[in-house]
Formats: structure tokens, sequence, C-alpha cells
């Protein structure tokens, strides 16, 4: 080979490497579809395999129903269980099942699929939402009963997660560890036609379907045919999408878009309830704060309201106790709320021996009340712990703001050296209590380092003496009163979910269904003709 | 020239394993870790030692290494601890994606770069060459995220041309290629235009003017030739840029490759991705520098004496 042949060859194979590799992708389908941006949390699942994920996302929501659903009140609803009731001791559970439901391989579901389904949790990921179960009876065809250890009113909770879709049992042995990568077979009322990791999901609607829950006006095959899921990780991107009909929906908006999108004619917005809350984690076992007066101090100088409106521009709800407000258990007799007030504020360090010095900074044996609040990266934690640094500027106490990404913090939260921190966690159940206050969590989750005898106490009752749901929501309402009678923490705010669509593109139901936009939504929205 | 390649080739394995040593420390010793990400309220401390265990986590950094390292150059790169799928098929697919952006993002400013050059080198000293330069100048110092976004509200929002992001067929790469590629039209064109001016002040170069060829074939065949030296060198150190130099650019156009892949595994701190990922990079610089010196080496025959 010369010079000139060589240089020739070598160019031809750059040219086919940068530009051959196009012609195999797959080109934009030309039939009317929708498409929608998935939620930057629900980014990058890796697979739609609910037995074994981790981070499942809206797709696996619609490929496979669930035996019973939860609305955005928290309230559970029949789905592939028509009906189900337990025993007064809480150690029998009894489901009847719907019939006539078929998977998207004709496998149909009958009471076998569920004692194979259940059985397949053990020694996987999700193994703990079904820890309490014994094992699965067969009544008759269309009758299972579970057989508890010990028991789980929040069985019913774990049941409506999308980590309990279930699969058709002969796709999923026969496709192995590939099942949920390259097929995913449900009752559900989409198919997956393609899936591509961090890009975008493709899914046809199921022709057969019959069988949505109440939630949803439309029972059964959705309106539209194709849909789209795709990932965009760049805000202004999506926003943009959204404007030029690009995409149809996003199905989380941040907060600091919203003015932006407002300013559109063609946008439309549905807002629901939030499940997550915002809060100040204080660290108990060093530091200023293992003292009660100080949380207590601390706690009332905040003001919500700032927060709400500086932050969140009004979306959301102040929060005055740590779960989200849809929740039973979060609705603690007032007197617990943890609300502003300075004046007491003030007065309780007064008591404490903390008196004023002359830069507007407190003192106590000539040492200065300084101290140092993390928070994470995200522009609304930063924003957040600035308001929090002026609210206790006012308190008399200096605050050096100390930032750090999500995953750093968590290490750094583990070494006990913080003292005060703002947390952010979306949980819609309350045991998320269980999760960031039971002593066996220390250091982490627990990272308040919250250890004390009598939340103990009221903690095991709350997670393993309760009978049935609504012992459980008394047990639970105790337990968080006695948190807030501590000061534990600080609730600071409780931001909401918005959800934008493009109005000359699709048709959304007025309200939301369900405590995320999943398939009850979707099957009720149409295309724009 | 056979025994040059073998030589640097052999010169790739100590180089390689010190690369892989340091890609592991780097990951291991930063803050945080993989199995955070894997726990959701309600998981049980039980469950975080069986997947300790499980991806070997709670050895020794030796150890992990060794283990790391043995299965590696049996070729088995590991399994993702996050998304639980082997890394070596993470990597297949992502692959394409920056190849093929990359790829197209470095022919564009190679061609565009050298042109600008030799422009700007036959008009030296004008104000063509000013503008040339100055054109240059400001396009490097654009940062390609702001230029990204700026070419969707240009040619996808006002005019249409093109869709705003994805990768879905050829419209959809032109904005990307354009952003990536602006930043190495600078390097290129800066490189051709010095070296087109040195060389056009060799004696050979007035011998071709007395034998009376035009200025033309003589900037273009002769000149050039010379000139383009430097330049596949530059272009050459830049295929390591290729594969993980465009993560901004994935990141504004919604675009999958192996930066946004490298990106969202260093949150999670995925180990046994990130040190894939890293690795590959690393050796794809080292071993674009051997592909310049191959491809210097066949373009000079005298080098290619020197070194064999």
């Amino acid at each position: 080979m010369n010079r000139r042949e060589f240089l020739a060859t070598s160019s031809i194979v750059t040219l086919g490497i940068g530009l051959g590799l196009g012609s195999g992708l797959p080109a934009r389908a030309a039939e009317s579809e929708a498409v929608i941006v998935l939620s930057s949390s629900e980014a990058g699942a890796p697979n739609q395999d609910p037995i074994r994920a981790t981070l499942l996302s809206l797709v696996s929501n619609l490929i496979y129903d669930r035996l019973v659903e939860q609305d955005d009140d928290q309230s559970y609803h029949p789905h592939l269980a028509e009906s189900w009731e337990t025993t007064t001791d809480g150690m029998n559970w009894t489901f009847k099942l719907r019939q006539g439901v078929t998977f998207h391989d004709g496998e149909p579901f009958n009471a076998t699929t569920v004692v194979w389904w259940i059985g397949k949790y053990k020694g996987s990921a999700n193994e703990y939402m079904t820890a309490a179960i014994d094992h699965v009876e067969i009544v008759d065809d269309y009758t299972v009963r579970f057989v508890m250890k010990r028991p789980e009113p929040n069985l019913i909770f774990n049941l409506a997660q999308q980590f309990m879709g279930i699969p058709s049992p002969t796709s999923y042995e026969a496709a192995g560890d590939s099942y949920g990568v390259t097929e995913a077979i449900g009752t559900g009322p989409y198919k997956l036609e393609s899936f591509v990791v961090g890009q975008e999901t493709v899914l046809v609607a199921n022709e057969d379907y019959a069988w949505g829950s109440d939630l949803s006006e439309n029972r059964g095959a959705p309106h539209i045919k194709r849909l789209t899921l795709r990932e965009i990780p760049d805000s202004s991107t999506a926003f943009l999408e959204l404007k030029t009909g690009g995409v149809g929906m996003l199905s989380s908006v941040p907060n600091e878009f919203l003015p932006q999108l407002q300013k559109e004619k063609q946008v439309g917005f549905r807002n629901l309830p939030g499940i997550g809350v915002t809060y100040l984690n204080f660290n108990s076992q060093s530091g200023p704060f293992t003292d009660v007066i100080m949380r207590q101090a601390t706690a009332l100088a905040i003001d919500q309201s700032a927060v709400l409106k500086s932050v969140y521009t009004g979306a959301g709800q102040e929060a005055h106790q740590f779960l989200i407000s849809s929740l039973a258990e979060s609705k603690v007799d007032p007197q617990f709320e943890i609300r502003h007030d300075l004046d007491k504020a003030k007065k309780l360090l007064d008591q404490a021996g903390w008196t004023g010095g002359s830069d507007g900074v407190r003192t106590k044996d000539k040492k200065r009340l300084s101290i140092k609040l993390w928070t994470r990266s995200e522009t609304e934690f930063k924003r957040t712990a600035e308001i929090v640094q002026a609210q206790l500027k006012a308190l008399g106490m200096e605050t050096e703001i100390v930032t750090f990404d999500n995953t750093t913090l968590r290490d750094q939260l583990r070494k006990g050296e913080h003292e005060l921190v703002v947390s952010h966690y979306d949980w819609n159940n309350a045991d998320i209590l269980d999760w960031f206050y039971s002593a066996k969590n220390i250091p982490f989750p627990n990272s308040a380092m919250w250890n004390d005898v009598k939340s103990e106490e009221l903690h095991d009752i709350a997670m393993l003496q309760s009978k049935n749901w609504d012992e459980r929501v008394a047990n639970f309402k105790k337990y968080q009163e006695y948190l807030l009678s501590q000061f534990a923490f600080t609730p600071l705010h409780e931001p909401a979910q918005n959800t934008a669509y493009n109005k000359d593109l699709l048709e959304v139901p007025e309200r939301i269904r369900g405590p995320q936009l999943g398939q009850p939504t979707i099957l009720d929205m149409k295309t724009m003709q | 020239m056979f025994l040059f390649i073998l030589k640097r080739l052999i010169l790739l394995v100590p180089v390689f394993f010190v690369v892989s040593v340091v890609v592991f420390l780097i990951i291991h010793l930063v803050p945080g870790n993989p199995i955070d990400n894997l726990m959701r309220a309600g998981s049980s401390s039980a469950q975080r030692v069986q997947i300790a265990a499980k991806y070997g986590l709670d050895r020794s950094l030796a150890e992990q290494y060794f283990v790391w390292m043995s299965r590696l150059v049996t070729g088995d790169l590991g399994t993702s601890i996050i998304q639980g799928r082997p890394v070596g098929a993470l990597i297949a697919q992502n692959l394409p994606y920056s190849l093929q952006l990359g790829g197209a993002a470095l022919l564009f400013s190679a061609l565009t770069g050298i042109t600008a050059g030799v422009v700007a080198a036959s008009f030296h000293g004008t104000r063509l060459d000013d503008g040339i330069s100055g054109l240059i100048l400001l396009g490097s110092t654009v940062p390609s995220f702001w230029l990204g976004l700026l070419l969707i509200l240009i040619f996808a929002v006002w005019l249409g041309w093109v869709p705003i992001s994805g990768a879905r067929g050829w419209t959809s790469l032109i904005l990307p290629v354009i952003a990536a590629g602006v930043g190495g039209i600078a390097l290129v064109a800066r490189v051709t235009r010095i070296a087109m001016i040195e060389t056009a002040r060799q004696d050979f170069v007035m011998l071709l003017h007395a034998k009376g060829l035009s200025p033309l074939v003589i900037q273009l065949r002769h000149v050039l030739r010379h000139a383009l030296v430097p330049v596949v060198t530059i272009l050459a150190l830049r295929i390591g840029w290729i594969l993980g130099g465009t993560v901004t650019i994935e990141y504004v156009f919604a675009r999958p490759g192996l930066g946004s892949l490298l990106i969202r595994a260093l949150n999670q701190r995925d180990y046994p991705l990130v040190q894939a990922c890293l690795l590959m990079l690393a050796m794809a610089v080292i071993l674009g520098t051997l592909i310049g010196d191959i491809v210097q080496a066949a373009m000079d025959p005298r080098q290619r004496q020197a070194r064999s």
C-alpha cells in the first residue's frame, strides 16, 4: 500500500464510521402517536422486570397490572384482585381474582400465577415487600389466600407498588436473565415494542385490554395507540420540545421552569399532591442539637411560608409534620405541629443562656452560636438553605452553608460530623419514620442518630404490632407525635408534582388519579384530532 | 514499519496496567458507594451486606483490584451493580452513538478546520486572514452547552428544519455534530494555518514557483501535504475525545452515548461500569496517539526510517 492508497482507505473508513452507522437507526414513525418525557427521577431505569428491579419508570406501570391500585388520596382500589378480606388477627388475606384476564403472550391470569409470582420475590432485590407472607394457598382457580408469618397491614400498600406488577410466568421463565430488557410481558394496557435504556421506550396499545381499574373512566383498550416514552436529561431541551410539539407531555416539570412554561398559551398543567417532604435534619448525638431546647428554638425560628413563596413560587404546600399530607397518619394532633414562633424561639435561647452578641450573633460562655448547614447541590435545596440561613440569622444563629452532591452527602452523613442538614425524601407511606428514626438504622439512613427509648417503644408498636390498617394509622400517629414533641426534625415543605402537556396535541383528564402520573390517567388520555 | 508498530504495541501493556490501577483507585477513593443507590425505604441492613458480598465490596481494595483485573484479561468487564446488566453489553449499546457523533464531529472539524486554515494561510496578513482567525477564536471560546441550546433555538424552534433532540435518523445528528465540532475547528485551523505559512517559506516552495507551477497547485498539492503532518497528529490525539468528549452535547440533545453512560454511572458510584468506561477512554487516547504516529510515519518516510 502506498501513501496515497493508505490515506484514501483510512478516509473511507473514517467516513464509514462517522456516517454509516446512522443508517441503521430507527426513523421516526409516521403514524399518530403521543410522546411523553419521563421524570428525571425515573430516568435510567435499566429494565422492566418488577421483581428484580430497584428502579422502575412509568413504562412498567403501563405494561403490568397490580392486584390493587392506590389513589392520590392513598385509598386502595381493586384491580386484578376484585376484592379482598383479612381475618381479625391479620394472619390471613384472601383475594378474589378477576376472571378473563390474559397476558400479552396469551397466557391466562389465575390463582396459579399468583402463587408462582409471590414465590419469585424470595431472594430478589424486592424480597422485603413479601417478607411477611409465609405462603400462598390456592382456594379455587380465582381465589388465593396469603398465610402470613406475622400481621402486616402494610401488605396492601406493597401490593399497590410498581414493584408488584405481575409478569407472565411462561415468558418470565423462558427469557431468564434477559427478561425485562429484551421483552416484558404483563397484562397491562400497553405492550412493549422496543426499549433502549436511557433513551426511549415504544409501547403499543393492548387491544384486548378490558380490565382497567375504577380509577379510570376508560376500562378498555387505551385511546392512544402508540406511546413513546423518552428520557431528556436537560430541562431546557424538554421545555423546547413541549413548546414546539415534539413531545406531548412532560410527566414532571422542575419548579424553576414553571413560570416560563406558564407563559406559553398552548401548555396546560395538571398538579398532583406531592409524594415527598423537605425537612431540616438535626444531628441528635453530637454538636449543639443534642439539646432539645436548641432543636426547638431552631424549629420555631423557621417560617415555612417563606420557603413556599421564595423557593417554590407558591407550588406545593407548607409542611408542619413529617409525612405527606395525603396520608391518614399525617393528621396528628395540631398541638404537636411545628409552626413558626420567632418570639418563643428567642425566649428559649435567652433562657438557655445564649445571649445577644454585638454583631447579632448570640454567645454563651464566650462561644459564638455558629453552626454548619449542609445541603444538596440541586437548586431548590441550595435556595432552601439560603432561606433557612436568613431565618436563623434573625434568631441570632450564624450558619455556614456547605454544599455536597447527593452521593457525597450520604457518605458524609455516615461520619456523623454534620449538625443541621437540608434533607428530602419521596415516599408515600408512614413507615418512612422507621427508615429515618429507628435506632437500628443508625448511622444511615437514620442520620439524625435518633436513639430514644420511648421512640423505639412506639416504633415497635407501630411497625410490628398493628393488626389492621386503622390500628396502624393510630399507632403511627402516636409515634410521630412523640417525634414532633422532641423536635427530632423541622418539616419545611411538601413540593407538588407538576405535569405539563401540549394542548394542541393531547387531551388530559382534569384530575390525575393515583399517587403519580400512571396507568389510570394515560388510559383516559386522548390525542387531539 | 512492522517492527515499529510491534514495539509500540508491546509498550502499551505496562501503560495499560498503570492506567487500570489509577482508574480503579480514583473511583474507589472518592466518597460514596453504589449500595446506597440500591436501597429504598424498607430495605434491610441484611440486604446491604448481601449486596456488598455479591459484588465483592466487602473485600480489601487490593483483592477487589485483583479480581477485577483477572476477569478483565479474560475479556469479562463485570456486571453493573446498579443496572444489573453486563458492562460489555451496556458499552456495546452506547458505543455506536458515541462513534457516530464523535466521528462525524471530528470529520466536520477536520474538513472545516483545514479549509479555513488553508484560506487563512493563502491570504496571510490580509483582512480575510484576520477575519477567519477572529471567528475561529470566537468559536473556540463559546461553551458547547450554550452553543447547543442556541442552535436548537434557531434551527429547530424558529426554522423547524431539524428535530430538537433525540437520536432518530440522520437529521437529528446535524446540530449535535456542529455543536461538538466547533471547538475542534479552531485547533485544526490554527495548526493548519501556521504549518502552511511555515512550509511556504521553505526552499522547495520557491523552487516550485521558479518551475512555473500555478500558486493554487503549489498550495494544495505541495504545501498542504507537508503541512498536514502536524494536523494529522492533532486529529489522532482527538480520537480519545471522540468517545468521551461529547458529554455536554449528549446531555443537551438527549442523545445516548458513552459520555452520558459514564456520568450516570459516576453519580451512582457504579464501580464496574465507571472503571470500564474510564479504562476504555484512556485506552482510546493511547491508541489514538499510536494511530497518529503510524499515520505520520506512513505519510513521512523520513520519520519511518528514523524510528525503525
